[in-house]
């Protein structure tokens, strides 16, 4: 026998730290979903003792880890937070929302701390892929049907015959989640030495009329009906969840997208091979390749999904955020979730964290009314607050919306007016708000207050959001509340691509902000001081050469051809990108270009298109502001 | 009747926590020739062992579903396991359970935050002889 490595025993956990903090993540998270549910059951006088045991276990996991890894203060912190809940669940003190609101504080410290840790760990902040998020936080509802609830005792052997088939423990508790709730779970020892394991299962579905749970080594029986009892809430984490560094999904993500690209090759390839080949045999191997196409298609989904997490989780933190807010304000608000299960690429929504955050305070600092002020409008004295996730085709919506007193249209029309952002005149509709709330510096606040003034602004909302190729929209009425929305894709590893050239060069424009693309003629470009229009749907629209742009030119580049022009933005904001031609439309992988010293402005990112040569991909959002620079320094001149 | 001794030694960890799972099993790597399995319930550990014989298992007290206890008592009520060597491994503070552990038939104890080499020591004495060795 070999004895073990000779790491010092003080330094033996610094090797866990990515799992470390990966597993606090998860219980802080789940703690999280916790305390808003007891929050909310003090509020209803009826306290569940299953969520205090998974909260308890939470931080007494957290306590045994951070002892390991040797953080101390940690794992003290986890302790008196340990030792509050045991007595609670001792019934030695009461919980009331003074001691939630302790709880609650501690829980904040907890994260911080472990926020700071992180941020000084000698390890890469890489957060490892959130297995709570994976799960379906309520699967049981998820499936809940229309019929009654049934309540079944199900008895389990597992045989190693079964286990081999993937039959076991675990794959029959998932079973059994997904179509219900799992009330009770205990095992017996047989005669023979034989463990088997009963369980009580509630659920809308009649497992007696489903012969699958009925077979080898699964018996099913109906039961009487059992009184309603709260659901306990999810587990943490099972240990059939496999966590994925992102780095490494990002490789696999580009290895997939390596093999789209030699299809799109391989495809021309075939085509051109039809007029040398017999038919039959051309016709196969274009029907393998049509196959090939469809499977790999396949693939990029499934690897695609990998990365994808419910928004559930940044819900549950903007739910505490309001609830402190509130706390500190007075202000009364209820919170309506829609969409928990919204699935969205785990990096997007680590960027739309902050903003989204943003939007949520100021909801709450300056959109909601105290109770007096709304009880006085005729309001009821809640504020209500609904954060809502849609998924629609290829786009993830993130609404953020209040019944407060909406934007003061008035007073920040006289500011713009003032500061010159604003024509005197010109109406102020939605949209012009909007691009008024996001320009740089505007507030009508004379001060940003504590709330509203952490860390963004709504200009770097708005550039965040843009940064993501996302839109930003925005309602308002006065009395009735405001109503921000975040549109994104859904992922943006990969984009279908318009394909452009100009001078001889080409480059992808990913396809959603894209509006419409059309042909122009040279003679139907007007000069209008100084930058040019060209008459579009019944308006001017302004045309901005990405040639010019770039500083491009090429020999033969006639100002006197036909080209094409892509279409962004909608309304006052829609602006026309002249290009040469556009050439194609393809799926691409996105890589963005990491070493600030090769970052140019206006490109996003990288790609090839299959033949090998790299092509830059346009920063469309950047090239509209740049846009817009542009035409006000010539307009000011 | 006695159960021949397996060739290479098969060790059962349960805990619920992830980390701590492979911080277990890194501790213990320089074992030799043993093989490791990872149960996070303590359903999931009685099934593994009625479906694989296991040699030792080291196991958490607090866990979801059913108390570490519980999945002790079960150990000694089996046939093949009542007299398996069985490690508790608990988080500091729970002192109180280390005599309900003793008396549900725990072969040793050891406190988290552990040491990496205690446990190794510990283990490697519970184990049986290797033939390799």
């Amino acid at each position: 026998m070999t004895t073990p490595d000779s790491e010092a025993p003080d330094n033996f956990g610094e090797q866990f730290l990515d799992d470390y903090f990966a597993e606090c993540d998860e219980h802080i998270a789940a703690v999280r979903r916790h305390l808003l549910a007891l929050d909310q059951q003090v509020g209803e006088g009826r306290i569940d003792s299953a969520l205090l045991d998974e909260l308890f276990r939470s931080f007494h996991t957290i306590k045994g880890i951070s002892g390991m890894v040797g953080f101390r203060e940690e794992e003290q912190l986890a302790h008196r937070i340990e030792d509050t809940l045991r007595a609670v669940r001792q019934g030695d003190v009461s919980l009331n929302v003074d001691r939630i609101d302790g709880l609650i504080e501690s829980v904040a410290l907890l994260d911080r701390r472990l926020a700071a840790r992180r941020s000084t760990a000698p390890l890469p902040v890489l957060p490892d892929e959130d297995a709570a998020a994976i799960q379906p936080p309520d699967a049981a509802a998820g499936t809940a049907g229309s019929g009654p609830l049934l309540t079944f005792s199900i008895e389990f052997t597992p045989t190693p015959a079964l286990a081999e088939r993937g039959i076991n423990i675990n794959s029959l508790r998932a079973r059994m989640q997904e179509i219900g709730e799992i009330l009770k779970s205990t095992p017996t020892v047989k005669g023979q030495g034989e463990i088997s394991f009963q369980f009580q299962v509630r659920t809308h579905v009649d497992l007696m009329a489903r012969p699958e749970w009925n077979s080898e080594g699964v018996q099913t029986k109906a039961e009487a009906h059992v009184p309603d009892i709260h659901r306990p809430a999810p587990k943490v984490a099972s240990s059939n969840v496999v966590r994925v560094d992102l780095v490494r999904l990002d490789e696999l993500i580009r290895i997939v997208g390596e093999m789209v690209t030699s299809r799109a090759r391989m495809e021309d390839q075939v085509k051109q091979a039809r007029k040398n080949l017999p038919s039959p045999e051309w016709r196969a191997m274009f029907e393998s390749a049509q196959t090939m196409a469809r499977q790999l298609r396949d693939l990029r989904d499934g690897v695609m999904r990998v990365r994808m997490v419910q928004i559930g989780e940044i819900f549950d933190r903007m739910q505490f955020v309001v609830r402190d807010m509130a706390r500190e304000s007075g202000k009364r608000v209820i919170v309506n979730v829609i969409g928990q299960e919204t699935e969205i690429d785990k990096f997007l929504i680590e960027r739309l964290m902050d903003p989204l955050l943003h939007l949520v305070r100021n909801a709450v600092s300056h959109g909601l009314e105290r109770p007096d002020e709304r009880r006085s409008a005729g309001k009821p004295p809640e504020g209500r607050l609904t954060l809502r996730a849609t998924t629609i085709g290829e786009k993830v919506s993130i609404e953020i919306a209040d019944d407060g007193r909406g934007i003061d249209v008035e007073r920040v029309a006289e500011r713009a007016r003032a500061t010159g952002l604003l024509a005197p005149g010109v109406p102020l509709d939605d949209a012009r708000l909007l691009e008024l709330i996001c320009y740089p510096g505007f507030s009508t606040r004379v001060e940003a207050d504590r709330e509203s003034g952490r860390g963004v602004g709504m200009d770097v909302v708005k550039s965040t959001v843009e940064a993501l190729t996302g839109t930003l929209s925005f309602s308002t009425q006065t009395d009735q509340g405001s109503r921000f929305c975040i549109e994104v894709p859904l992922t943006l590893a990969m984009a279908d691509a318009l394909i452009v050239t100009v001078c001889g060069q080409t480059y992808a424009v990913p396809q959603l902000t894209v509006r419409e693309v059309f042909e122009v003629e040279p003679s139907a470009v007007r000069a209008l001081e100084r930058n040019e229009m060209i008459a579009h749907r019944g308006s001017a629209l302004p045309l901005f050469r990405l040639s010019e742009f770039f500083k491009l030119t090429e020999p033969h580049h006639s100002r006197d051809r036909r080209f094409h022009v892509f279409v962004t933005g909608t309304g006052n904001n829609a602006l026309g990108i002249a290009v040469d031609r556009i050439v194609g439309h393809q799926e691409i992988v996105v890589r963005t270009i990491g070493d600030s010293l090769v970052q140019v402005p206006g490109i996003a990112g990288a790609t090839d298109l299959g033949d090998e040569k790299v092509v830059l991909i346009l920063d469309v959002p950047a090239l509209r502001r740049s846009a817009l620079q542009e035409r006000m320094m010539r307009t000011g001149n | 009747m006695l159960r021949p001794l397996a060739k290479t030694a098969h060790v059962l960890v349960v805990d619920d926590s992830p980390t701590m799972r492979r911080m277990i099993v890194t501790a213990l790597r320089g074992l030799g020739s043993v093989k490791f399995s990872e149960a996070g319930s303590g359903l999931e550990a009685l099934e593994l062992m009625t479906l694989t014989p296991i040699d030792l298992m080291i196991l958490d007290l607090n866990m979801p579903e059913m108390h570490g206890i519980e999945v002790l008592q079960f150990v000694r009520a089996h046939r093949t396991y009542s007299r398996l060597p069985v490690v508790v491994l608990t988080t500091r503070g729970d002192e109180t359970s280390r005599s309900e552990a003793a008396a549900s038939g725990a072969t040793d104890y050891m406190t988290k935050p552990f040491q990496a080499r205690e446990l190794f020591e510990l283990v490697r004495n519970l184990l049986p002889p290797s033939k390799e060795s």
